[in-house]
């Protein structure tokens, strides 16, 4: 179970594998719900999400399983997702529905999760964990879902200019708390 | 995923507008065809109306940096045109369809906006995300791998909306977009205008009025190469009054007056 | 499995259930990691079945509908040959390059019918301007359908266009040598001004416009050198070999006034009659 089976599992379905489809189905859709929850409060919009991405990745296998492209599998299912997601959004802002706010960053730190510091580090884990949920938010779109300040604004539901101000605090604040 | 977020792309806007035009004169062919204009325009979809010959193509190929100005000065996203400018910085925030827009015809509509991705300089990881995304927004998606020789006129013209927004610009140029579409097609097209315009300036040029009326934030009416009126859709409706000139609907009575005021003046 | 650099199961768990009872930085982490790891991913899915079910019937649920969408939607065959032959021969090259070849057969079939060995070869004759016919469709209006959008993308320059060009010189140079062998005559005589027109095609056409310079260029070497050249039965000076230094220097020239003029390949002109 690597992520080259599930680059494997790409060139069947570019063949048009429908195992090869319901397996990485199977592998990747907890994964992606679970995170794209965290970022949207409405879980028809979730659900419609979802089901465009895989239904691209059905449809567009064969462009994904390019030699030149490079990246992980997973790597595109979540730009897939991010992207219909902001899109998605900006339907509802045009449609004057108001864009749902994403859900607010948790606050409370738990026990046992000194095994994480091996991916981030005690000052870097400390420093977010000391930013305030606003410009954590934008640092964890744009940082961690890869999207660019004008798709963030979106996600937000927050003008660009604001987007880009947190931003330059956020990474203020984290240079402070690391040096 | 996890990506470096540069200090230019968070930094302060520096522009107030993402086209700004003043005092904009461009050649084509011989003649002046855009001779005076001042312009400016944000976010928002931004309807071109006018007659033949008013300059409005020649107005979008000096915006898209084909043409180079030759007179005034023209703004795009803060960079002034005639000056020394990274030009491909700024053409990667740029979409266009041109009036006449000229493919590969054994090309599948996939291989063709591959091919217009590859000439944006977009990185070769996101391309099939971003052909996939921007095939479904324009509609063609049972069609992405057809050859574009098979494609209808309308469904061509969508390949190029295609195309123009495959790298998800800042600015967008639609040179006559509707031009062989359905009027169901229109409607959809409508649609993906409006959202479009949430985060991007589009400029439409167009001679539909009710293209511009329906799906425009801002409708910018031009004449012999100058700015005749810039305002909301619901103005060229105003400006209709009590006039019975040319057209079937408000709008396209208000266009006319407008422009017959305006040449009224001019003489 | 060893869990001493994974995820531990307590976090997977509550980061499942979407609640808050996880700190930001665990949040941080987990994602990050959970990015690369499939293992992980795969417990993620247990505790995701164990614990929401919320989610659960959210996965259940988009199951069911992406089974009857897939089986109706159309799938993007494998790979064709790949397009990305295009980066450096556009499509409208190919009729251009073969237009080439059925030139430099013809002068070779001439040439070896030809009975008397005084004559000068056709193909020495032609070999200079030979790659005109394919270099004036690399930049043109007219011969690339998709030149507008050529012209006004990121990518256009002089880069592309002497892509392009490499392109163009890959397929005629090769058979130039093969052609001017069979005729009898050795590439030094002709490779050097072969280039200096291409070269000079490419600068010329920073002022004019590449079609026109292109075809500037393969008129005034036909009328001025050729013709007169089949009329006497003599070849030319110009393609002697004390001729070829003077060759030589004159792509150097050119080479520079190509470097700096290059702008003109990036689109961004002034209208003129002769150049849209």
């Amino acid at each position: 179970m690597t992520s080259t089976d599930e680059a494997h599992l790409v060139r069947l379905i570019a063949r048009g594998d429908r195992h090869a489809f319901d397996e990485l189905y199977r592998r990747t859709s907890p994964w992606l719900a679970v995170r794209l929850r965290r970022r949207c409060a409405d879980d028809e919009l979730v659900a419609d999400v979802m089901q465009e991405t895989y239904l691209a990745v059905w449809r567009a296998a064969a462009a994904f399983a390019g030699a030149a492209v490079g990246g992980t599998a997973v790597g595109w299912v979540w730009t897939i997702a991010a992207r219909r997601l902001v899109d998605a959004l900006r339907r509802r802002a045009r449609d004057g529905r108001l864009p749902l706010a994403a859900l607010a960053a948790p606050d409370a730190p738990a026990a046992d999760d000194e095994v994480l510091n091996v991916v981030l580090g005690d000052a870097m884990g400390s420093a977010l964990r000391r930013l305030s949920p606003d410009l954590r938010q934008v640092l964890q779109a744009m940082v961690l879902d890869g999207l660019t300040v004008r798709e963030t604004a979106v996600l937000l539901g927050v003008p660009e200019g604001t987007v880009k101000t947190r931003a330059r605090r956020a990474r203020i604040a984290l240079r402070e708390a690391l040096s | 995923m996890v990506r470096a977020v540069s200090a230019a792309e968070t930094a302060a806007t520096t522009y107030a507008w993402a086209i700004h035009a003043e005092a904009l004169r461009v050649r084509a062919g011989r003649r002046m065809a855009v001779d005076g204009l001042d312009l400016s325009m944000d976010t928002g979809v931004h309807g071109l109306l006018g007659p033949n010959g008013a300059g409005k193509t020649t107005l979008v190929r000096s915006i898209a940096t084909v043409l180079r100005p030759a007179g005034g000065t023209l703004t795009i996203l803060g960079e002034k045109v005639n000056g020394r400018i990274d030009l491909r910085a700024l053409r990667r925030q740029i979409g266009y369809l041109p009036q006449e827009f000229g493919y590969y015809r054994r090309f599948t509509v996939r291989e063709f906006i591959e091919y217009i991705a590859w000439l944006k300089e977009m990185p070769a990881a996101e391309t099939p995300a971003a052909v996939q995304r921007a095939i479904e927004r324009v509609g063609l998606t049972d069609r992405a791998d057809d050859r574009m020789k098979t494609l209808s006129g309308g469904m061509v013209r969508r390949a190029g909306i295609a195309q123009a927004i495959v790298n998800d610009p800042r600015i967008l140029l639609l040179d006559e977009p509707t031009a062989g579409l359905d009027p169901d097609q229109r409607l959809q097209f409508r649609a993906l205008l409006r959202d479009l315009g949430t985060d991007t300036c589009v400029v439409v040029s167009t001679h539909l009025v009710e293209d511009v009326a329906a799906a425009c934030t801002d409708v910018v009416l031009i004449d012999a190469g100058r700015l005749v009126h810039q305002g909301v859709p619901a103005d060229l409706a105003a400006a209709a009054g009590q006039d019975s000139g040319a057209g079937d609907s408000a709008a396209e009575r208000g266009y006319s007056a407008i422009l017959r005021r305006h040449r009224e003046t001019q003489s | 499995m060893n869990l001493s650099n994974h995820v531990t199961t307590a976090a997977l768990e509550r980061y499942a259930t979407g609640g808050a009872g996880i700190g930001a930085d665990a949040l941080w982490a987990v994602e990050v990691h959970l990015d690369s790891c499939a293992p992980c991913r795969e417990r993620l899915g247990d505790a995701v079945a164990r614990h929401s079910p919320e989610t659960v019937s959210l996965l259940a649920l988009v199951q069911a509908n992406l089974a009857s969408e897939v089986a109706r939607s159309p799938r993007m065959h494998s790979r064709r040959l790949p397009r990305r032959i295009s980066r450096w021969a556009p499509p409208g090259l190919w009729p251009r390059l073969a237009m080439t070849l059925l030139v430099l057969a013809a002068a070779l079939g001439l040439d070896l019918a030809a009975s008397s060995q005084a004559f000068p070869s056709l193909v020495l004759l032609v070999a200079p301007v030979a790659p005109l016919l394919g270099v004036a469709a690399v930049w043109s209006v007219g011969l690339d359908p998709a030149h507008e959008l050529v012209v006004a993308s990121p990518r256009a320059g002089l880069n592309m266009v002497l892509r392009r060009t490499l392109a163009v010189l890959i397929v005629v140079i090769p058979a130039l040598t093969v052609a001017g062998w069979l005729a009898g005559e050795s590439p030094a005589r002709w490779l050097l001004p072969c280039l200096a027109f291409t070269a000079g095609a490419l600068a010329f056409g920073e002022l004019i416009g590449l079609r026109w310079a292109a075809a500037a260029l393969a008129l005034l070497w036909t009328a001025g050198v050729i013709t007169p050249s089949v009329l006497a039965a003599r070849t030319p000076v110009l393609l002697e070999p004390a001729s070829l230094p003077y060759w030589a220097g004159l792509i150097a020239v050119i080479a520079v006034a190509l470097v700096l003029r290059r702008d003109a390949y990036t689109g961004l002109r002034s209208s003129t009659w002769f150049v849209r």
